[in-house]
């Protein structure tokens, strides 16, 4: 055998290094403090949170692009970015994004612990961090993220491996890293973050291996955890009537947190929805109302505690979720929120102390069961006998998914993006073993006899004012300007302008690829722009299997007028 | 039924009876994690260290599956004994590390990662990780305690 008389390699390189970032961005992100967020709608050019403000409307006065105009509307540029190797859920990533906006700076989140800094004009990567998630870690609902929060010259992000991170928003570079959750337990993290004073607060995913779910604040500076907020109470603590007194139901219990909350100041209360009781649809283990699962809970911003909920399905053997957003908007002097429910109601509530103000339907068919005016819920079809199949609306994906509704001060309205689909589902039982799903279900959602829409409410009655009806299910998030516009994206890959007071569809781009993502706007030097994630995937068996076999995507698509385009009017 | 742990304990065997533990025999490129298993070593100070090798003609990296005790800092060594030149592509928190592989060459690569869990390194040029040059880097061990769920012990699969 002869001996190989070995070269030195070239240096390894980071990877990110052979591609045309230019490893910096400008230091826009350190006068971001919690005073401008909380008066985030002031600077319209920045979209500095999550839902664009702390009130979750996901509104923006900016008005240049507006009904006039609109269908003038082209592509400003494209940030496209592919996987390389092997990684989690390759069949099932997904472009998720909130894209978040300072002072000409885009930071967004991607699938797989990708975190980006664009030029927000251009589209010019900036930086790029890349976390390295274990191939093997439990993901329910896919390989996504729903974005980053910005603060005190960080970009927070959480990773499927559930640690919570702050980047350098300079440089990318790791500041600090502290792990949240448990991945052998089956716990990971997809969440925005939510800066809130000097806080990042965040929430857990695995509701669907049985973990415990958790809401957690840490410090902005150090990563240090602030307080731990449990949604399912241990025994002795409230709420804990509502589960079985014998046994561990309570320790597997779900209620994950794993969409962004909204805050109110002057009610220091955060308002964040919780997730299905696990496991999902076999009830019979776990006899109750099943606290806090399925609930709006009101979290105090200092100390984790919870000051009132809202359960919005007891005892949930549908998996209707309650993690999607609460808007807060005042109405005749009353401080109000309204969540629309997977469930297919809508929950409006006095955010003050919970109380019930109205619910509403807004989906056609709605066949598991009823929730009255005054909030009497009487369930009709529900997976009961071993293995006897039963078949309702909505399905598990609910009538409308995470993915967000908006609210406009303008109109007055709210724009809800609206899943009308089915499912067949079979108790069957399981016997919980930690990491391993935990449905107690054979699950089969409709790909067919399917509808979706864009629909407008008047929150003072619960009235539909419009539809902007498209067949197949809208599963994602909306946005409303200030220009009398709502954007939304639909499962086909078309991105459509609707009038926000008619319904009436102004605009659409095909932008190749599904939308399941929150599209946002901002403005440099006076020009407006409308941003929108696009990349098909994540948890479409329960969502839209009808398209299964839609193309995976991964871009970042720019909107804007053409130059010579006048915002009054047009020409 | 025959559980999965005592369905083939003489995988090795099957594996090479029908070739697929070598280049262009059974199919056309070697089965993935057909290789080698081997640990890290671990230094004094929880620093972890590997040498990886690239099997002469077999597309194969040796170990094909490194395991490490825990988390944290690692130091793989590669040489290619091949003669042809590959590459490393390694998962790492920041960013994945890449490294040239030509023929007869050896390089370092220092990389981060998180446990436990387990990830896929690979030479990504041409088809190498379609003939077989992905490993995987597997850690073992547990999170922080204080990242553990307020809860009695469950069973596990």
């Amino acid at each position: 055998m002869t001996t190989i008389e070995y070269r030195p390699a070239p240096p390894a390189v980071n990877f990110g290094s052979l591609t045309t970032a230019t490893g910096n961005a400008p230091p826009v992100a350190q006068d971001v403090t919690y005073e401008r967020i909380l008066d985030a709608r002031s600077e319209p050019q920045n979209w500095l949170t999550y839902y664009g403000t702390y009130d979750g409307q996901r509104y923006s006065p900016l008005d240049e692009i507006n009904r006039e105009n609109v269908a003038r509307l082209l592509p400003a540029w494209v940030f496209s970015f592919a996987p390389h190797g092997l990684h989690a859920g390759q069949s099932t990533y997904a472009f998720e994004n909130c894209p978040i906006v300072v002072d000409g700076v885009m930071y967004v989140s991607g699938w797989d612990g990708w975190v980006w800094a664009l030029d927000a004009k251009t589209g010019q990567l900036l930086w790029q961090y890349k976390h390295a998630i274990p191939f093997d870690t439990s993901l329910c609902c896919g390989n996504v993220n729903r974005g980053v929060a910005v603060a005190d010259g960080k970009v927070f992000v959480c990773t499927l491996n559930a640690h919570v991170l702050a980047l350098d928003a300079t440089t990318g570079s790791l500041v600090w890293d502290v792990t949240s959750g448990d991945v052998r337990a089956g716990e990971s993290l997809t969440v925005a973050p939510l800066v809130v004073k000097d806080r990042v607060v965040v929430g857990s995913s695995g509701g669907e291996f049985g973990v415990r779910g958790h809401l957690d604040a840490y410090d902005v500076g150090t990563g240090e955890r602030v307080w731990r907020c449990y949604t399912i109470p241990k025994p002795g603590e409230p709420g804990s009537e509502t589960w079985p007194a014998e046994g561990e139901a309570w320790a597997r219990g779900g209620g994950n947190c794993w969409i962004t909350g909204t805050f109110d100041q002057e009610t220091n209360l955060l308002y964040w929805g919780t997730g299905n009781p696990a496991p999902d649809f076999d009830g019979e283990i776990r006899p109750g109302a099943n606290l806090h699962t399925d609930s709006v809970i009101a979290v105090d911003a200092d100390t984790g505690e919870i000051r009132w909920h809202y359960q919005c399905t007891p005892h949930d053997l549908w998996d209707y979720d309650s993690n999607m957003e609460c808007i807060l908007f005042e109405q005749d002097g009353r401080k109000l929120l309204a969540h629309f429910d997977k469930n297919g109601y809508c929950f409006v509530l006095d955010r003050t102390n919970g109380e019930r103000v109205r619910i509403f339907p807004f989906v056609d068919r709605i066949t598991w069961g009823e929730i009255s005016p005054d909030g009497a819920v009487t369930p009709r079809i529900y997976p009961d006998k071993e293995g006897e199949e039963v078949h309702f609306y909505p399905g598990p994906a609910g009538a409308k998914e995470w993915t967000h509704a908006a609210y406009s001060p303008e109109t007055g309205l709210f724009y809800v993006p609206v899943q009308d689909t089915g499912a067949r589902v079979a108790r069957r039982r399981r016997e919980f073993k930690e990491s391993i799903p935990y449905w107690g279900a054979a699950v089969i959602v409709d790909a067919e006899d399917m509808a979706g829409s864009v629909s407008a409410f008047d929150p003072a009655t619960g009235q539909e004012v419009w539809r902007w009806r498209n067949d197949l299910p809208m599963c994602a998030s909306v946005l409303a300007t200030g220009g009398g516009l709502v954007f939304a994206g639909t499962p086909a890959g078309q991105f459509v302008a609707l009038d926000a007071r008619s319904g009436e569809m102004l605009w659409q781009f095909n932008c190749g690829s599904g939308h399941h993502s929150s599209p946002s706007t901002y403005s440099i030097d006076g020009k407006q722009y409308i941003a929108v994630p696009v990349g098909w995937g994540a948890w479409v068996e329960g969502f839209l299997p009808g398209m299964m076999g839609g193309p995976h995507g991964q871009a970042m698509f720019v909107f804007s007028l053409p130059e010579g385009v006048e915002s009054a009017g047009g020409r | 039924m025959r559980s999965l742990t005592t369905l083939t304990p003489d995988r090795s065997e099957q594996l090479h009876r029908f070739g697929l533990d070598k280049q262009n025999e059974g199919t056309l490129g070697r089965l993935l994690a057909t290789g080698n298993v081997a640990q890290a070593e671990e230094g004094p100070d929880g620093r972890m260290s590997a040498t990886i090798r690239i099997v002469p003609d077999q597309l194969v990296w040796d170990p094909s599956v490194l395991v490490l005790p825990h988390g944290g800092e690692l130091d793989i060594e590669f040489l290619n004994d091949d003669q042809n030149t590959h590459c490393a592509l390694v998962p790492s928190n920041g960013d994945s590390q890449w490294v040239w592989l030509p023929n007869y060459t050896r390089g370092t690569v220092h990389v981060v990662l998180d446990g436990p869990g387990y990830y896929w390194f690979s030479s990504n040029v041409g088809n190498d990780e379609g003939r077989g040059l992905i490993g995987a880097i597997v850690v073992m061990g547990d999170v922080p305690a204080s990242a553990r769920l307020d809860r009695p012990p469950q069973p596990r699969p």
